[in-house]
C-alpha cells in the first residue's frame, strides 16, 4: 500500500488494510465489491495497492474469489491467497449470499469485512450492521435505527468454518495475528475488521483509533475468534468502560437519551455474556462489566 | 486467427481496464488544514527537581540499558546522584502522572542504580566541560554546594580551587548523615571524580573574613558555600546545662565513629531531619530516644519516609510539646514541656501551635540533645549589606563590592529548602550567573537564566544552559489528562528491598539494598516519559495515509507533508503527548 489513496482524514479502512496487508505479505490477489475502498484505491489508471486487485460488482466478493481460487488452482498455483475485501453493505446486505455460498462450499479464501457501520461512500446510509441508535442518512432524527445490529460472525460460524475472528484498527498486533493465522489455514477464513470512519459517524478525526479502541474497552465490539465453529476463544479482557462514554464522542450517537443509553448497555451486556457463555467463561453482573 | 469460420472475433488480448501507476502522484498533503508536528514538552518530574534532572529521558535511556548515558544525563544536572539517589526528598515522585495511574515511579530508587551501576564499573563522565576560560574561582566550602558549585563551574570552563576548614571534603554529607542513610563507600566515588576531574579541593584550610577582600590578586570570583552549622538558641532556661549537647556535634562524633554508647533515655529537641536521624543513631547507639516536637508530626519538616523508619526503629515521638525549662535532677536533667494546641493557620500556610492552658508534662531523662535547625556559623558567610551591586536569584546571590571580584553566596544559608539538592541547585544557579556576569554583565543575568528554565517552575538546567537538547522543547507540563493512557498496562511501583527491621537499629549499614538491573529496567518501562519520544513507533504505525515516514535521524522517523492529510491520529495516539497538532499555516 502507498500513499495518494482518497480515503478521508483519518478513514480507519485505510488502517485496516495497512495491518492487514503487512501481516498477509504481497503474494495475493484481492477481490473487491463496491465498498469505500473501491473508491480509495484510486481512480483509474491509479492504484494504491501493491497487489493484483479486481473491482468488481457489489454483491459477487464470495462467487469471484471463487472463481480466482479456481483459476489459480488450475494454474498449480497453491501460494497466493485469494482475499475478498470487502465493506458491511457488501457483506452482511448486498454480498451476503455469495458470501455464504462461497464459505458453504468452504472455498479456499480469506474474506475481509472492514466494518464502517453504514454504507459510508454513498451517504452514509444505513446497512444491516448499523447499530442500534445510530443516526444515517436513511434514519435520520427521530427516526434513528431501531433495529440491533447483525452478528455476522455468528452466521459465519453458523457455516462451521475453519475461522472466523473479529479484530479492531486499535490493536494491530491482535489483528496481525489473525491474519497471519487465518493465512496459515485452508478453507474459508472470515475476518470482522472494525473500521472507524470520521465522516459518517461525526467524529473528530483524530479520534478515529481512540473510537476503535473504546468500541472493544466497552464490549460493543469484543475481540474474539472462533475456530471451526466451536471453539471460541476471547482475546482481550476489557478494562470495562461505559457504553455511554463511547457514545457521547459520536454525533451520530447524539440524540439518544440516557433511557436510550441505559437500554443498549443493557443489549451490550447482554451480548457480552453470551459471548461469554460460548466461551466457556462465567457470566459477569452489573452495569461495569 | 485460429478461429477462422467463426462469425465471433475475439480480441488478441482481454479488454480489461488496467491500473498501472500508483496514486503517489496524488499528493493529499494540499487537503490539510490542521498539521502535526513533533514536538517535545517538559515532564512534571523534571520541573518539580530543583535540580532540574531530565527524569523522563534517564529513565528512557534506563529502559534501553543504557546506563552509562542516564548517568551521564545525572551528571550535567547534579553531581551527586549516589546521594541524591538515596537521601534526597524526591519532590519529583509526588508529582509523577504515573501515581494518577497507579503509583509513582521509583525515581530515586532509579537515580541510586544508575550511580550505583556508575561506580562498581568504575566509569568515567562523558561529559566534555568547555573551553578554558582562563579564569580560576575560588570556593569556600567543600560540602554539597562548594562541590556542586566547583563541579558546574568547571563545566563551564573555570579551574576551581575548594578550601574546606575541616580535614576531609564533603560538609554535611560526610560528617551530618548518618552512614545507614548514606554510606561513606557511596560518597567517595562522588567526590573522587569531582577531583579527578581537574578540581583542586584543598582540606584543613580555614578561610578568615579578610579572604572576601584579597581574593581578587588570585582569583577572578570568590564562591561562598559554608553551609548552615550553629544552631539558635532554644532560649529556655537551663539549656546550657551539662548533658545537653548539639545534634550536629553528637551526628559528627558517631560519623568519625565515636558516639558515647549509653543504655539511658535521651530527648531530642526538634523536628527536622538532624533531630530524627540524632534520634536513629542513638536507637543504634542502644539509647531510648524521645523526640520532642511542638507541632504535629505533619508538621515536621523531617521527611515522611524518615519519620516512618525512625518510629520502626522504637523511636517515640512527642508531638505537640514545647520545653519551658531544663534542670538538673539527679545524675540525668528534668525536662519541663508545655502541651501545645493547634491555633490558626499561618500566612505561611502552616498551623500555628498556641499553649494549650496551663497543662504542663515533667519528664526525665539522661541527655538532651538540640537540634532546631541551622543558621550561618558567621555572619560574613552571608551576604553583606552594602555590597555595591547585590543580585537575589532564587537560590542563591551574586554580589559585587566596589574594588573587589564578585562574591556568590549558595547553598543553606540562602536557599529556600535546606537539603542537599537545593544545594545543587543554588551552585547550578550561582555558577551560570557568575559566567553570564563574567561574559555578557549583569543586565544579561536574569534573561539568560530563565531561558534555562525548566518550566514554569524554575529549575535551572545546566544542559539547556548549555544549548543543549532540551533547549528544543515546549516549556508547557505535561498533565496527566493529556497522557494516552490506553497504551499503559496496570504495574505496581517497585519494593524498595531492605535490611529486616531487627537488623537495622543492630548496625549502621545501609537500610536500603540495592536492586539488580532487571528491576531497575522493569521500574523504568513504568515511565510514561511524558512529553518526550522514545521512539514507540505508534504515529507511523497508525497512520491511515502512510505519510510518517522512517529516516535514518536521532528520532527515526518523519512526517512527510506531501500525503499528510492532518487527521490528527498520530498525535492522540502518541502516548505521551511528543507531537502537536496546529493549524496550517498559509504559505
Amino acid at each position: 500500500m502507498v500513499s495518494g489513496h482518497v480515503g478521508c482524514a483519518g478513514c480507519g479502512a485505510a488502517i485496516a488494510m495497512r495491518f492487514f496487508l503487512q501481516a498477509l505479505g504481497n503474494q495475493a490477489i484481492m477481490v473487491m465489491p463496491a465498498c469505500c475502498w473501491s473508491i480509495i484505491a484510486g481512480s483509474y489508471p491509479m492504484s494504491s495497492l501493491r497487489i493484483p486487485l479486481i473491482h468488481t460488482a457489489f454483491e459477487t466478493g464470495g462467487a469471484v474469489a471463487s472463481g480466482v481460487r479456481a483459476a489459480l488452482d488450475m494454474k498449480g498455483d497453491t501460494q497466493t491467497t485469494v482475499v475478498t475485501w470487502a465493506g458491511d453493505g457488501g457483506t452482511f446486505d448486498i454480498g451476503f449470499q455469495a458470501l455464504s455460498g462461497a464459505v458453504e462450499r468452504n472455498e479456499d479464501f480469506i474474506y475481509v469485512c472492514y466494518d464502517n457501520e453504514a454504507y459510508m461512500n454513498t451517504g452514509v446510509q444505513r446497512s444491516s450492521s448499523t447499530p442500534y441508535g445510530a443516526w444515517t442518512t436513511t434514519t435520520p432524527g427521530r427516526e434513528w435505527k431501531r433495529m440491533r445490529k447483525k452478528n455476522i460472525v455468528e452466521a459465519l460460524v453458523a457455516h462451521r468454518i475453519p475461522y472466523a475472528a473479529t479484530a479492531s484498527i486499535a490493536y494491530p498486533q491482535d489483528l496481525m495475528a489473525k491474519v497471519a493465522k487465518a493465512k496459515a489455514i485452508k478453507g474459508s477464513r472470515f475476518l470482522h475488521i472494525f473500521a472507524s470512519c470520521p465522516t459518517g459517524w461525526r467524529i473528530p478525526s483524530e479520534l478515529s483509533v481512540k473510537i476503535a479502541r473504546m468500541a472493544v474497552q466497552t464490549n460493543i465490539f469484543p475481540l474474539y475468534e472462533v475456530e471451526n465453529g466451536v471453539k471460541y476463544t476471547i482475546n482481550l479482557s476489557p478494562k470495562g468502560y461505559l457504553v455511554r462514554e463511547y457514545f457521547k464522542l459520536q454525533g451520530r450517537f447524539k440524540h439518544l437519551s440516557d433511557q436510550d443509553l441505559s437500554e443498549i448497555q443493557n443489549m451490550v451486556n447482554e451480548d457480552w455474556n453470551l459471548l461469554l457463555r460460548k466461551a466457556g467463561l462465567p457470566q459477569v453482573q452489573g452495569e461495569h462489566m | 486467427m485460429k478461429a477462422k469460420n467463426n462469425s465471433i472475433r475475439l480480441p488478441e488480448r482481454l479488454l480489461i481496464s488496467r491500473s498501472y501507476t500508483t496514486s503517489e502522484s496524488n499528493k493529499t498533503g494540499s487537503w490539510r488544514y490542521l498539521m502535526p508536528r513533533y514536538y517535545e514538552k517538559t515532564a512534571p518530574c523534571s520541573v518539580a527537581c530543583p535540580a532540574a534532572e531530565d527524569i523522563g529521558r534517564i529513565q528512557m535511556l534506563n529502559t534501553q540499558g543504557f546506563f552509562k548515558e542516564a548517568w551521564d544525563t545525572i551528571l550535567v544536572e547534579n553531581p551527586f546522584p549516589a546521594v541524591c539517589g538515596r537521601i534526597c526528598f524526591h519532590p519529583c515522585e509526588k508529582v509523577c502522572n504515573r501515581g494518577r495511574f497507579d503509583e509513582a515511579v521509583s525515581i530515586r530508587a532509579l537515580e541510586r542504580f544508575v550511580a550505583d551501576t556508575a561506580q562498581r564499573y568504575k566509569l568515567t563522565s562523558g561529559i566534555e566541560p568547555m573551553a578554558f576560560t582562563g579564569k580560576r574561582i575560588a570556593v569556600v566550602g567543600a560540602g554539597p554546594a562548594g562541590l556542586a558549585a566547583a563541579h558546574f563551574l568547571h563545566l563551564l570552563g573555570y579551574d576551581c580551587h575548594v578550601f574546606e576548614a575541616l580535614p576531609e571534603p564533603g560538609g554535611i554529607l560526610r560528617w551530618g548523615l548518618p552512614r545507614y542513610r548514606l554510606p561513606l563507600a557511596a560518597l567517595q566515588p562522588e567526590i573522587e571524580r569531582i577531583r579527578n576531574s581537574g578540581v583542586s579541593i584543598y582540606c584543613g584550610q580555614a578561610v578568615g573574613r579578610d579572604f572576601l577582600h584579597s581574593a581578587g590578586e588570585t582569583y577572578g570570583a570568590v564562591f561562598m558555600a559554608c553551609g548552615a552549622q550553629r544552631m539558635p538558641l532554644l532560649r529556655i532556661p537551663g539549656e546550657d546545662l551539662p548533658g545537653i549537647s548539639e545534634g550536629l556535634a553528637f551526628l559528627c562524633s558517631v560519623a568519625q565513629g565515636g558516639g558515647p554508647g549509653f543504655q539511658g533515655t535521651a530527648a531530642v529537641i526538634g523536628g527536622g531531619n538532624t533531630a530524627v536521624d540524632v534520634a536513629r543513631c542513638l536507637r543504634r547507639l542502644g539509647a531510648r530516644a524521645m523526640i520532642i516536637y511542638r507541632r504535629r508530626r505533619e508538621d515536621m519538616p523531617a521527611f515522611a519516609e524518615e519519620i516512618e523508619l525512625a518510629l520502626l526503629e522504637g523511636v517515640e515521638l512527642l508531638e505537640l510539646y514545647a520545653p519551658i525549662r531544663i534542670e538538673k535532677e539527679g545524675n540525668g536533667l528534668r525536662l519541663t514541656l508545655q502541651q501545645m494546641k493547634i491555633g490558626a493557620m499561618g500566612a505561611d500556610g502552616r498551623m500555628r501551635v498556641v499553649p494549650d492552658e496551663n497543662r504542663i508534662r515533667e519528664l526525665t531523662v539522661d541527655q538532651v540533645f538540640k537540634a532546631i535547625g541551622f543558621e550561618a556559623a558567621e555572619p560574613w558567610h552571608v551576604p553583606e549589606a552594602g555590597a555595591v551591586s547585590h543580585l537575589k536569584l532564587r537560590q542563591a546571590v551574586l554580589t559585587q563590592g566596589a574594588n573587589s571580584v564578585p562574591v556568590v553566596y549558595c547553598g543553606d544559608p540562602v536557599t529556600e529548602i535546606q537539603s542537599v539538592v537545593h544545594a545543587v541547585a543554588s551552585a547550578k544557579e550561582g555558577a551560570m550567573a557568575l559566567h553570564v556576569l563574567l561574559t555578557g554583565g549583569t543586565a544579561a543575568v536574569a534573561e539568560t537564566l530563565a531561558a534555562a528554565a525548566v518550566g514554569p517552575g524554575g529549575s535551572l538546567s545546566m544542559e539547556a544552559f548549555l544549548k543543549g537538547e532540551r533547549l528544543n522543547r515546549s516549556s508547557h507540563v505535561v498533565a496527566y489528562e493529556e497522557i494516552n493512557i490506553d497504551h499503559f498496562q496496570y504495574a505496581p511501583r517497585m519494593i524498595q528491598p531492605r535490611l529486616l527491621q531487627a537488623e537495622r537499629v543492630a548496625s549502621f549499614a545501609e537500610i536500603d539494598l540495592k536492586i539488580s538491573a532487571g528491576m531497575a529496567i522493569r521500574e523504568a518501562e513504568r515511565c510514561f516519559n511524558c512529553g518526550l519520544c522514545n521512539q514507540c513507533d505508534n504515529c507511523r504505525l497508525f497512520c491511515p495515509d502512510l505519510a510518517v515516514r522512517q529516516e535514518d535521524s536521532k528520532r527515526g522517523r518523519r512526517i512527510d507533508y506531501d500525503y499528510c492529510k492532518g487527521c490528527g491520529i498520530c498525535v492522540v495516539e502518541c502516548p505521551r503527548n511528543a507531537m502537536v497538532l496546529e493549524e496550517e499555516q498559509d504559505s
